[in-house]
């Protein structure tokens, strides 16, 4: 399947579990999302997948504390001031269920988008703005590299037996991470320069044409969308 | 016709008040591979600069002379202009990588100096084979190690078929091996390849010509025969001399045993019940190619990892300089920088500073120095609280063999003191006790002085 139709196919699952209303239907759309991310091979898998599914699993323990909604009460906690009464209904269970599988969901879809996507390939598809897709596709590489120097650092300061721990141990590192960044950007722009960017002229290598899959994708999207909206 | 020339050529940065390479001149003949040899700063890196066009363009600064490229004047024309023609690979790969999949980035050239559409991935599957990396191409650039980036990076500018290659210090990641494999590829391409490196022995096995600079001016260009007596001569370092370690310094009680260790990181084993000891007084040498487990054992050694199996035991304090120290430093000053290690303490800092040939620089920006000097603050930040066991990862990559044999000789009189040194490194040269090769079978090889 194309970059392209995989984003379009990725986006429709994301919208039809945020359409979605039974707990039933997001949890199936979360599990087919996970199915799909557990296919990458990359060392930063369990990294995103955390990212994707603590924030709901967070959400889950919290939405029904703060929630005010249903007459069956599972648990009647203390009186808190601002937030009112802790309790706990069956409503607000199934709402902070139904909100957290989204929520997730929706993080599976990005993490699906980020481990297992050419994104050089999706971003070239906007043929119309090559230098902006570019911009993307840099910012998008700045990423792991600001984590491995951050890494690095810290290894390089505990080398010499400096701990980097709480807000203000981290917080040393930004200066350093930034003035590293500003090195490696002119050093990139050197090595653009030399590799012909900025030619009037430029071409492009041949992408796949869209075949079957890709079109049967993008049709599941949109059925994935109107599902969502009318009957999941 | 020569390929490229230099005519006279001078050139002083925007920001620097000496010029960075004098009155250059020299021609370049197509299909001919010439090694530019020469201490840190001494404008290597500008006169391959120079002949990419980047030189005045994009750094700016102040520029004499003329430089004709495939038959064109570089002041005329600019670098992406004399991109086809002329591909260069920097030292850092991952300062030059731009796009996220492999195959995307070595046809980002081809794209650029317009190749036509129906050629672009036939010539990226045939570069990629050419630096034995087919199997990288649907990889992400992102996570690859810094030897299959070299390599990627050459393929990218082998893809580009160019009439003139500019490689700048290209194999630093690379072990022993994979070096080698990769200037033969270079010096088997047909077209006429500048090679800038600090791994002399290697360089002058593959070139047919030195150009040696110093200071901006090229001292020597020679046949590499005459260049190889010149410099045994009049550059000893360049020739191969090395520190040697005193027989007599005998290593007394362990400073770090580590018994049966195991690590892996994910599915990938590096170590499998590896053992380690290392004695006051002693320096140890690991080696191995790349992925062998020299870092990570050098990491367990001085306690920025654990072993998932197996016992690390340490006595006293251990001091660990990783590889690239001038990319991770943290202060806005020099001397803060050293004092860091050392509570503050400005005394030691400045002595320590003193003891690298930096006490000058007490006051600047450690970003302000040159990658030379950034390395040996490196050295001089972990070095300053005198740790019991020093571990360098590295510690002579990019460094130019002078610098080298004098750090050299600093590891031997502060194992001589009584402390204990283990060193991570490619290079087989450094002097040492005891060698120890990783990768495989594990082999130890005590070193007679």
């Amino acid at each position: 399947m194309t970059a392209s139709a995989a984003a379009v196919l990725l986006a429709g699952l994301a919208a039809a579990a945020l359409l979605a209303e039974r707990v039933a239907s997001v949890a199936v759309l979360a599990v087919l999302l996970l199915l799909v991310c557990l296919r990458a091979d990359s060392p930063l898998r369990r990294v995103y997948l955390a990212g994707a599914i603590l924030p709901g699993l967070t959400l889950f323990l919290i939405w029904p504390l703060l929630g005010a909604e249903g007459y069956h009460v599972l648990w009647s906690g203390p009186q808190v001031p601002v937030l009112g009464t802790l309790d706990v209904t069956v409503e607000e269970l199934g709402g902070a269920a139904l909100n957290a599988l989204r929520l997730i969901a929706v993080g599976l879809a990005f993490t699906a988008y980020a481990l297992l996507l050419d994104h050089d390939r999706l971003l070239a598809s906007a043929s119309f703005a090559r230098r902006s897709a570019l911009a993307v596709a840099l910012a998008t590489r700045l990423v792991p590299t600001l984590q491995r120097d951050a890494e690095g650092l810290v290894e390089a300061l505990r080398g010499r037996g400096v701990a980097v721990e709480g807000l203000a141990g981290h917080a040393r590192l930004l200066s350093p991470l930034v003035a590293g960044s500003l090195e490696r950007a002119v050093n990139l722009a050197e090595a653009m320069e030399a590799r012909g960017f900025g030619r009037a002229t430029v071409t492009r290598a041949p992408r796949p044409p869209w075949r079957r899959v890709d079109r049967l994708g993008v049709g599941t999207a949109v059925a994935l969308v109107l599902a969502g909206f009318l009957w999941l | 016709m020569a390929l490229a020339a230099l005519d006279r050529v001078s050139f002083t940065y925007a920001s620097a008040s000496q010029p960075g390479l004098t009155e250059a001149t020299v021609a370049l003949d197509p299909g001919e591979l010439v090694a530019v040899l020469g201490p840190s700063g001494s404008g290597k890196s500008t006169l391959l600069r120079s002949l990419a066009g980047l030189v005045p363009h994009f750094h700016g600064g102040r520029f004499s002379g003329r430089a004709t490229v495939v038959g064109r004047d570089t002041r005329a024309a600019r670098p992406a202009e004399l991109a086809g023609d002329v591909a260069t690979v920097f030292q850092d790969p991952e300062d030059q990588v731009v796009m996220t999949v492999v195959r995307n980035e070595v046809a980002f050239g081809l794209e650029n100096v317009a190749t036509p559409s129906g050629e672009i991935w036939g010539r990226v599957e045939e570069a990629l084979a050419a630096v034995g990396a087919s199997r990288l191409a649907a990889r992400r650039t992102t996570e690859l190690s810094g030897g299959e980036l070299q390599r990627v990076c050459l393929a990218a500018a082998l893809a580009l078929r160019p009439r003139l290659l500019l490689l700048d210090e290209p194999t630093s990641q690379l072990d022993p091996d994979g070096a080698e494999a990769f200037l033969r590829t270079a010096s088997s391409l047909g077209c006429a390849v500048v090679l800038s490196e600090q791994r002399v022995a290697r360089a002058l096995d593959f070139a047919r010509r030195v150009l040696y600079l110093e200071d901006g001016r090229i001292v020597l260009d020679a046949p590499t025969a005459a260049a190889r007596e010149w410099l045994l001569e009049h550059r000893p370092a360049y020739a191969g001399a090395m520190a040697v370690v005193d027989s007599g310094n005998a290593p007394s009680d362990a400073v770090v045993m580590i018994e049966n260790a195991w690590f892996s990181y994910g599915d990938v084993s590096v170590l499998d019940g590896t053992s380690l000891a290392v004695h006051r007084g002693e320096i140890v040498t690991l080696e191995g190619p790349n992925g062998s487990g020299k870092s990570t054992l050098a990491k367990l050694a001085a306690g920025l990892l654990e072993p998932q199996r197996g016992l690390v035991r340490r006595v006293g304090r251990a001091g660990y300089l990783s590889q690239d120290p001038g990319r991770y430093l943290a202060c806005e000053r020099v001397d803060d920088e050293v004092a860091l290690g050392v509570g503050g303490d400005r005394d030691s800092a400045l002595a320590a500073l003193d003891r690298f040939g930096l006490a000058w620089a007490a006051e600047r920006h450690p970003r302000d120095l040159s990658s030379g000097e950034r390395e040996r603050l490196g050295i001089a930040a972990v070095a300053v609280g005198e740790p019991d066991l020093l571990v360098l990862d590295e510690p002579t990559r990019g460094v130019d063999p002078e610098r080298k044999a004098e750090l050299a000789a600093w590891i031997v009189r502060y194992a001589a003191a009584g402390h204990a040194v283990l060193i991570a490194t490619h290079d087989p040269t450094f002097p040492a006790h005891r060698r120890i090769s990783l990768g495989g079978r594990v082999t130890e090889a005590r070193v007679a002085a």
